[in-house]
């Protein structure tokens, strides 16, 4: 594949996965400047694993591989290895009134940190799940088999709604 | 096949984030090193004028200079409390997504808005207390009004930077002003939008 190409396919993924995996970058980095710096990471793992892709695996599957890869090798290398949740963030309401959107962002706002608070085990499998990929898709991104996967999603549930109910 | 509602429900939550508008995304940032570097000038300026007063009534056989020391600390407090209590909330969004981030940027022009009315305010009693203070140890007292209509280059300097603050309380005013109009529009439309989307579905 040409060079063109390449950079064309390479910009269909971004725009693509884009917020699916900043999404999963904030889930792994306690500050938005960690969350850039590991996107940036990622987008470039991708841009060099580019040209060997041959279609063994769907695209969003190959994306997102390699954004838990790079997610593992920059947990590793920072110096928090545990789950540090981010600070619970008070989420002001500039418009009081109907419960609508302010309720919503707070309850994804909890969502999120409640996810970011599981042990990485747990994590890497509701993250995915949240995604929308399937045990097959899950079991082929992080190398455990499809059963394993179903055991690991049920305790990934429950301790999400432990998570959560702290948080109420 | 079984739909999982409470999965489904905590995809849509996880999977709402819209994505931040990179010019906005890079106002917010911007307006957030401003911040952080006007923290900082605020610290200097505290230590300078605060520290310097101090030591110049420590120093001076003047009594009255403690007066200026006092008044100094006491603006100094006014401007202090004011900045931690209009900062609170407004150093980083919500959330990370494009309405928080909308949201933050409204809240910080209203900020704004409110510090040139603090901004002038405080100017006006320092100013006020300035030239009380330096009237009263005029060695030869000349009136009043004749003192103040430029009797010195000292005064010409104090009305020169009088206008000059004004005329850039006015001017930043009216880009607040205009910048907040833009964002409640964004903000206007993007709700709009969201109707339209949650109608359609």
């Amino acid at each position: 594949m040409d060079r063109a190409s390449l950079k064309e396919q390479f910009e269909r993924i971004l725009a693509e996965h884009g917020p699916a995996l900043s999404r999963l970058a904030y889930s792994y980095t306690n500050s938005l400047s960690d969350r850039d710096d590991l996107l940036q990471e990622t987008a470039f793992a991708i841009w060099q694993a580019l040209p060997g892709f041959r279609g063994e695996c769907s695209e969003r599957t190959f994306v997102f591989r390699i954004a838990h890869n790079r997610a593992i090798t920059y947990l590793s290398r920072s110096r928090e290895h545990r789950a540090d949740p981010l600070e619970e963030v008070e989420v002001h309401d500039p418009t009081p009134g109907p419960e609508s959107e302010y309720s919503r962002r707070q309850r994804a706002e909890k969502l999120k940190l409640a996810v970011r608070s599981l042990p990485l085990a747990y994590r890497q499998v509701i993250l995915l799940t949240l995604e929308g990929l399937g045990y097959k898709e899950i079991s082929n991104v992080l190398g455990i088999s499809e059963s394993n996967v179903g055991a690991r999603l049920t305790r990934a549930r429950q301790l999400l709604h432990e998570a959560l109910e702290k948080r109420k | 096949m079984i739909t999982d509602v409470e999965l489904e429900i905590w995809r849509e939550e996880w999977q709402t984030e819209e994505a931040v508008p990179d010019s906005l995304r890079k106002n917010v940032e911007r307006q957030s090193r401003l911040m952080k570097i006007g923290l900082v000038s605020d610290v200097v300026v505290t230590v300078i004028l605060g520290g310097g007063t101090t030591a110049w009534a420590f120093l001076s056989s003047d009594s009255s200079v403690v007066l200026v020391a006092v008044a100094t600390w006491l603006f100094l407090a006014a401007a202090w409390i004011f900045v931690l209590i209009t900062n609170r909330g407004l150093w980083t969004p919500a959330a990370l997504d494009a309405s928080a981030y909308l949201e933050l940027s409204i809240r910080r022009c209203r900020s704004a808005l409110h510090t040139v009315w603090f901004a002038a305010g405080l100017f006006v009693a320092e100013v006020a207390f300035g030239l009380s203070w330096g009237y009263l140890h005029l060695e030869s007292r000349k009136p009043a009004l004749q003192w103040l209509a430029f009797s010195s280059i000292r005064m010409d300097v104090v009305w020169i930077l009088t206008t000059v603050f004004f005329a850039s309380l006015l001017w930043y005013r009216a880009k607040k002003r205009s910048e907040l109009e833009q964002l409640v529009r964004m903000r206007e439309e993007t709700d709009g939008a969201k109707e339209i989307r949650a109608s359609l579905s």
